[in-house]
């Protein structure tokens, strides 16, 4: 089981231990765990399980923030990085993002939190409605609170009835004026263009996301018009998996507010909504690049926040590229951005420049991948539709809300 | 003109920034010392009390230690604010195993909230008590859990189920059956949050004690889909292990499938198998399952790999295949087919840890054909976070080496998107050359040709060398891969041409070796090839792409026939370009030229002659050592060849045989090299162990099929055993006492290993008088095989550990194995007489007015407590006064007595813990001249490498001293039977085990006084009384290999245990002995424990005493 949790800036700095169990582990494993990821490359810092000297050591990397948690024993290694998703998902929905000085303002939180989540280096209470109940998120309110009276305790004094129920995610008898439930749809298209222009892969990945604000004890049904698209489904631990296996219907206890009740795959997609064609020629020295971007297949919906982003290859040495639509920054790293926006009607936005090449190369022969990002309010690109929700004893003043939206995931364009 | 903007909006976000941080608790992480926090501990406001204790939590998060605030942290765990509550928690589970008298007072009120109406406070009480971790308050935080496992509130009986293994971490050996039953009641809970803790309790506590299982083997299978997500990962593991063990594995399962257990069984499971590729719309070409891989992977997952690769080394063992009684069938075994049923929707779950552990179930234990469902929710999972891809990734691999056909058809999934991280990269393209069948094969290839172009040099080169497996592993395809690579190779070497870019050369040589293995496979065809790769000789500039063909050059120099008619060419070539090259490929020519002038036509010889002396002659004079090296044996070998005319001239006699020699040296042919599947090693899935590729501590395969029978006279026999262990321990000591004891056990009885003096029952050897030389003192005996493999393991574990290839040291074990099989046990006579414990100065004459103070320690077992060391202090005056009035006394007993905190202390029960850190000597009154005087005391230490304060009076003076404590008495003997002493040091290894080399000087004095006396003996005696006079252990054994010669001492291994005073933890120590008997002597001291840093320290000494020359010992 998992022993000590620290919590790393980006610069090494060690801003929160941990102890879980008995046995200590000292801070000096972060001090060779930070040497290792200065002095080997990149891939240290991906690889999510490392055996260091003394421990095991697990890490994920968020915003910025190392989450690295030592183990000395066998335990499962998805547990542990499993874990620290969770608890970063957490720490970012309390403290509104994460970064150095969130986590270093609210250290008390952070400690209440870990020590909620975690006992004994088992999780204890991970389910965040729960621990909402138990400690306060931060808030305006709070904030001045404590500014005026020096005291305002974020802890609460009693047990969040939902704690020990046989719906742990659930507390027992939430009330609301107006009963609301909310489920939105929310697609990412992962694609994989080729450097022939054809499309490889191109498959929807899905979530259904709910805001339930329902009082009592609400059971619900979900049910889809075309099951049948789904690849494969992960399901919320409130759903019921025998409606699903008999009728491939969703019966479940919603979570009180916000949460993902189910993620979905699509496969084999034979369309995307923008397509992106560039060419490059090189010759003595110089390339030239031109990049054109417009929509494929109308969706019938406009196509939000278009960007292009491509990691220029080592070799070159300076680039000098312009637009006709929206605007390009190259950082110094060598990323450039194209942000289009929205694609006019009147033209086809183009991209188009020169790279220099270093000294002695006479042509490219390693191409940078585009990836795009897009995004499309008010459809579902996989095509899956819901086609009722139903509680099973209506409240009064019912509100049901549909929506979906689709944006771009993994799409790799490549040249 | 927009500066003045930038620069208010930077204002702005800063005044933004700092809005944002008001209210809080920044300040406090900023600064947490800014002002005096003890004051505001005492405080009566709750408001500073809680920022005072912000504060000492923000030091802590910082790293500094504040454990100085104990006491008054303490005080406030009576607070009735939660928010204080709550944070002395922390601070107080942070430190209290550092002040463990202070931590004892919050004691009263933790019992006191236990009894609170709020379950939320009862639960924080449960906690931070069971955290405390002292042993004095074990018994009162077990019977607090043995309540709280019976609250109503749900939320206290889940931190009950948690507390268990912090109890059980305390190693409270009287308590542990009360623990178990503690967990059993846990496990039949009615609520599924509390069964999930209680399984997590379950696993780290008596994962083998199937029995609790069993009781409610159904109900946690039901109840299994509604446990939490954390609990199901480690109940699901609980629950096949406990299947595995009850019934055996299930015969129709993959694992089982190719073991073929009789002629019929076998038909039909390869029926199942075509079944399974047809339903792939499979090609039918690919090898649907790997069965030999298979039973590996089944093997290691029953065994251990480290284990099944040792024991493969002996071909009869591994034909073994499970016997049908020790199986079950899916159709008559309920149990079984409930685990399948209730862990199959978990595959949809959301946590992934859950998916795979119930994938693992699937994989193990489900029919052949209903493996398949756990494919598309294994890939869905590759879309989750990008650490938990690559441990998924990691475990699909495995899955794929045996059943490439499950993933076969999915091999879309794991194309390469630019944004994976590099060891995902590598995986996945190892994944699509392990899939690739004749169907998909193209679409791949086409992957193959973008990913070669990636601006990531090291992943092209990686892709390349996928290339070259696929093209292996496909016979369709290598031509189009040839033609591909070549293109590669004279794009490359055009790039290459450009030294900034050193990722380049990675990828030409790749695609070089690739193309030669490809070639490797059907040279005669691949002709052509061969030829163009020459030709690019001249085109590549990377040192070990050249060597690698002009390697080639050599092996295929009479291939078909265009390229016996180049050869003249490129040698010549060669020879030209040998000054200019890297020594890598300067080798290469040397061994090429060589080849070629071997298999010479007639018409060439001549020439081919003249260039290998001249490259013989510029190898001679080269810079590096190799190559002259080299050019020497090359010219020795082929001095026949130099010398005859014609290739086939071997008129003269003796020659022939020199000939013969180059022949076998140079004419071998090629074996295509296969990896063989036989050195992977695998371990469960979803296991630490499988991602680093080494049995992690506390790894334990699936036990033995069928290992658990329910029986209530098995559980009968079991206690027996243990009682005649217990006895038998007893039995030993005794013997060691009186030394005829158990004369009648034979060899590998457990007593006469284990015990310290008696040997094998033989009278005369334990006879006390070990001046006698002519006893015959070493025995042979044959060490069971199983003993010497286990000992073996444990030095794999370190293999392991330090990464070493696996063939080669599976290679050495088996050669170890052959060449050490049998063991000689020595006994060694009474060295207890013999033993002087070393004496330290605590006063010096010229600091005392006279008076000298000694203390040595002693080896005798404390009386008042286990945690006490027994000290002897000699007092002697050597002044011409006599000194009255002469005390050793504790400087902080002193200082508490006077303090009112004492009797706080003293309320809490009687139990050493209390017990002062001394107990006082009787007081001298008066030592006359050149009179001295020994007392005893006995002392505890309270940290192993700090020294103790005491005060010394006399003469109405106080002095202060101190005490240091010697690591070697931090411990005690604890005796053990060599059988024991392996076992347990095969369950630490890794981290727990640590080895340092010194040199021993001591035997050379001494056998060089006892001339007549046996070599082995005397070092033995000297390492063994030297070890003994430095420190408390308990000698387990002296064993030395057989096959030595009489003056070779290396091999020879002493083996002591012990246990840490403080922890109880046993700690092994073993010596082996390296050189020849008559000089000093390597030794390497090995320590295996759990507690690391006693152990590295206590390594550390026992290294330092051994170095240094001892007068005293030898006398």
């Amino acid at each position: 089981m998992l022993q000590c949790i620290f919590l790393l800036s980006d610069s090494g700095e060690v801003m929160l231990e941990k102890q879980l169990t008995g046995h200590r582990v000292d801070r000096s494993i972060c001090a060779w765990f930070w040497d290792q990821s200065i002095s080997q490359d990149d891939s240290f810092k991906s690889l999510p399980v490392i055996a260091s000297p003394t421990h095991y050591l697990f890490q994920i990397v968020r915003d910025g923030i190392t989450f690295l948690a030592c183990s000395q024993v066998e335990m499962p290694p998805l547990m542990a990085i499993e874990f620290l998703c969770r608890v970063a998902d957490v720490l970012s929905d309390y403290l509104g993002g994460l970064n150095e000085d969130l986590v270093k303002d609210n250290f008390i939180i952070v400690y209440e939190l870990l020590d909620e989540m975690i006992d004994n280096g088992f999780p204890l209470t991970t389910e965040p409605s729960i621990l909402r109940e138990m400690i306060a998120p931060p808030n305006l309110v709070s904030k001045m609170l404590s500014v005026v009276t020096g005291n305002a305790s974020n802890v609460s004094d009693t047990l969040p009835s939902g704690a020990g129920s046989c719906v742990p995610w659930r507390p027992t008898d939430p009330k609301y004026s107006s009963n609301e439930v909310y489920v939105d749809l929310v697609e990412e298209m992962d694609a994989i263009v080729n450097r022939d222009g054809e499309l490889v892969k191109c498959e929807i990945y899905g979530e259904v996301q709910m805001n339930s604000q329902l009082s009592g004890f609400p059971d619900l049904t979900l049910s889809f018009a075309n099951p049948s698209i789904l690849e494969d489904m992960r399901f919320h631990p409130c759903v019921r998996f025998r409606p699903w296996e008999s009728h491939q219907v969703l019966s479940f206890v919603p979570p009180d507010g916000e949460f993902n009740l189910m993620s979905y795959r699509v496969k084999k997609l034979k369309n995307t909504p923008v397509y992106v064609k560039p060419q490059i020629t090189s010759d003595s020295g110089t390339c030239r690049i031109s990049v054109l971007v417009g929509v494929r297949s109308d969706p019938g919906k406009t196509i939000e926040s278009i960007t292009l982003s491509f990691q220029l290859p080592h070799c070159v040495s300076s680039a000098d590229l312009s637009s006709n639509h929206g605007t390009v920054t190259i950082l110094s790293n060598k990323t450039c951005t194209w942000t289009i926006g929205r694609i006019p009607k009147d033209k086809t936005p183009s991209l188009s420049g020169t790279l220099a090449l270093e000294t002695g190369l006479e042509r490219l022969h390693v191409f940078p991948t585009f990836k795009l990002g897009f995004k499309i309010m008010g459809i579902a690109l996989s095509g899956l539709r819901i086609e009722k929700l139903d509680l099973q004893s209506i409240p009064p003043r019912l509100y049901k809300g549909f929506r979906a939206q689709t944006r771009a995931g993994e799409f790799d364009v490549r040249l | 003109m927009f500066n003045q903007f930038s620069s208010t909006a930077e204002t702005l976000s800063k005044a933004s920034a700092v809005m944002l941080r008001i209210g809080t608790d920044a300040h406090l992480y900023d600064d947490p010392e800014d002002v005096n926090i003890a004051p505001l501990l005492d405080s009566k406001f709750e408001s500073e009390k809680c920022e005072a204790l912000k504060r000492l939590l923000a030091l802590i998060a910082q790293g500094f230690d504040v454990s100085n605030f104990f006491p008054q942290v303490v005080n406030n765990v009576a607070s009735h604010s939660s928010e204080v509550k709550k944070l002395v928690y922390l601070y107080l589970l942070h430190y209290a195993e550092k002040r463990p008298n202070e931590a004892l007072l919050s004691i009263n009120y933790f019992q006191k909230d236990l009894g609170d109406p709020n379950p939320l406070v009862r639960a924080w009480a449960l906690r931070t008590m069971a955290g405390i971790r002292l042993h004095v308050i074990a018994p009162l935080a077990l019977a607090a859990v043995g309540k709280c496992a019976r609250d109503p509130a749900v939320y206290v009986r889940k931190c009950a189920a948690n507390a268990l293994p912090k109890l059980h971490d305390l190693r409270l050996e009287e308590h542990a059956s009360d623990i178990e039953e503690l967990v059993g009641i846990l496990l039949n809970d009615h609520s599924p949050g509390v069964v999930g803790a209680a399984a997590a309790a379950f696993t780290s506590i008596c994962p083998n004690n199937f029995n609790l299982i069993r009781r409610n083997y159904k109900k946690l299978c039901q109840i299994l889909p509604d446990v939490e997500e954390w609990g199901q990962i480690l109940l699901i593991g609980t629950l096949l292990r406990y299947v595995v063990a009850r019934h055996g594995l299930v015969r129709e399962s993959l694992m089982l499938s190719i073991h073929g257990l009789d002629n019929n069984g076998f038909c039909e499971k390869d029926d199942l198998v075509r079944d399974l590729t047809l339903d792939k719309g499979d090609d039918g070409n690919s090898d649907s399952v790997d069965s030999d891989l298979v039973r590996v992977v089944s093997k290691c997952y029953i065994e251990g790999p480290d284990e099944y690769l040792s024991r493969s080394s002996f071909p009869d063992t591994v034909s073994s295949v499970f016997h049908s009684k020790e199986t079950t069938s899916i159709a008559h075994n309920e149990d079984v087919k409930i685990l399948l049923q209730c862990t199959s929707p978990l595959l949809w779950s959301n946590n992934s840890a859950v998916v795979l552990a119930a994938a693992g179930v699937q994989w193990i234990m489900a029919p052949l054909e209903d493996v398949k469902k756990i494919v598309k929710p294994l890939l869905f999972l590759l879309r989750s976070s990008t650490a938990s891809k690559y441990v998924v990734l990691c475990n699909i691999l495995v899955f794929a080496k045996a059943v490439p056909s499950l993933f076969a058809p999915h091999f879309e999934n794991f194309f390469i998107y630019s944004s994976d991280a590099y060891q995902v990269k590598a995986h996945k393209l190892e994944m699509l050359s392990l899939i690739a069948t004749t169907s998909s094969i193209s679409s791949i290839l086409r992957e193959f040709e973008d990913y070669i172009k990636d601006p990531d040099r090291r992943f092209a080169a990686d892709t390349v060398a996928a290339i070259g497996l696929c093209a292996k592993r496909l016979p369709t395809i290598p031509t189009t891969c040839l033609d591909g690579l070549l293109a590669l190779v004279r794009q490359e070497s055009f790039a290459g041409d450009l030294e900034s870019m050193d990722g380049e050369a990675g990828v030409l040589v790749q695609a070089v070796m690739s193309m030669q293995t490809i070639i490797e496979r059907d040279p005669l065809s691949h002709e052509k090839v061969i030829i163009q790769l020459f030709r690019s000789l001249d085109s590549i500039k990377v040192p070990s792409a050249r060597a690698t063909i002009i390697w080639m050059v050599g092996v295929y120099c009479s291939l078909g026939h265009i390229i016996p008619r180049m050869l003249a060419t490129i040698t010549k070539y060669l020879a030209w370009s040998f000054k200019s090259e890297a020594s890598e490929t300067k080798l290469q020519i040397l061994n090429t030229t060589a080849k070629v002038l071997i298999s010479a036509e007639v018409d060439d010889f001549q020439m081919l002659k003249r260039i290998v002396v001249y490259v013989l002659e510029l190898g001679e004079c080269d810079l590096s050592y190799d190559v002259r090296d080299r050019t020497r044996f090359l010219k020795k070998l082929l001095s026949c060849k130099l010398a005859c005319h014609e290739p086939a001239d071997d008129s003269v006699a003796q020659e022939k045989n020199s000939a013969h020699v180059v022949e076998h040296v140079f004419g071998r042919k090629l074996k295509p090299f296969s990896p063989s599947a036989m050195h992977d090693r695998f371990y469960l899935p979803g296991s630490l162990s499988q991602i680093v590729l080494h049995a992690a501590p506390g790894y334990e395969p699936l036990p033995k099929p069928c290992s658990f029978v329910f029986e209530e006279q098995d559980q009968l026999s079991a206690l027996d055993s243990q009682r005649d262990a217990a006895a038998d321990l007893d039995g030993s000591q005794e013997s060691s006492e009186t030394g005829d004891e158990d004369g009648s056990s034979d060899y590998d009885s457990e007593s006469s290993i284990g015990s310290e003096f008696s040997s094998n029952g033989d009278e005369r050897t334990i006879s006390n008088d070990a001046n006698d030389p002519a006893a015959p003192l070493i025995q042979i005996s044959e060490i069971s095989v199983s003993t010497d493999q286990e000992e073996l393991r444990s030095k794999r574990a370190l293999d392991l550990w330090l990464d070493e290839q696996p063939s080669t040291s599976s290679q050495t074990s088996s050669a170890l194995n052959s060449n050490q099989s049998s063991y000689a046990k020595i006994s060694i006579g009474d060295i207890g007489s013999r033993v002087k414990p070393k004496s330290y100065s605590l006063l010096e004459p010229g600091n005392g007015n006279g008076l000298k103070v000694d203390y040595g320690f002693l080896s005798e077992v404390a009386t008042i407590s286990p945690l006490h060391v027994c000290v002897e202090v000699l007092f002697e005056n050597s002044s011409e006064e006599p000194i009255v009035e002469v005390n050793l006394e504790d400087e902080e007993a002193m200082k508490v007595s006077d303090s009112s905190e004492q009797t706080l202390v003293g309320k809490a029960n009687a139990s050493y813990n209390n017990v002062p850190t001394i107990i006082p000597m009787e007081e001298i009154s008066c030592l006359e001249p050149r009179q001295s005087a020994k007392r005893l005391i006995q002392v505890r230490f309270h940290h192993h490498l700090l020294p103790m304060r005491l005060t010394l009076h006399y003469n109405g003076k106080k002095v202060p001293v101190k005490l240091r404590p010697d690591l070697g008495y931090l411990v005690k003997p604890f005796s053990m039977s060599i059988e024991e002493f392996l076992a347990t040091e095969s369950r630490l290894p890794g981290m727990f085990e640590y080895s340092r080399r010194c040199s021993f000087t001591d035997h050379v004095k001494d056998s060089r006084m006892e001339n007549g006396k046996d070599k082995f003996l005397s070092i033995c005696e000297s390492i063994t009384l030297k070890v003994l006079s430095n420190s408390n252990l308990h000698l387990v054994s002296v064993d030395l290999p057989v096959a030595n010669t009489l003056e070779v001492a290396t091999g020879l291994r002493l083996r002591f245990s012990s246990k840490i005073l403080s922890s109880e933890i046993p700690l092994l120590i073993t010596i082996t002995v390296e050189g020849k008997c008559t000089e000093v002597l390597k030794l390497t001291v090995k320590i295996n424990c759990e507690e690391t840093v006693f152990g590295l320290n206590l390594l550390n000494r026992i290294a330092n005493f051994l170095v240094e020359p001892s007068s005293s010992t030898t006398s």
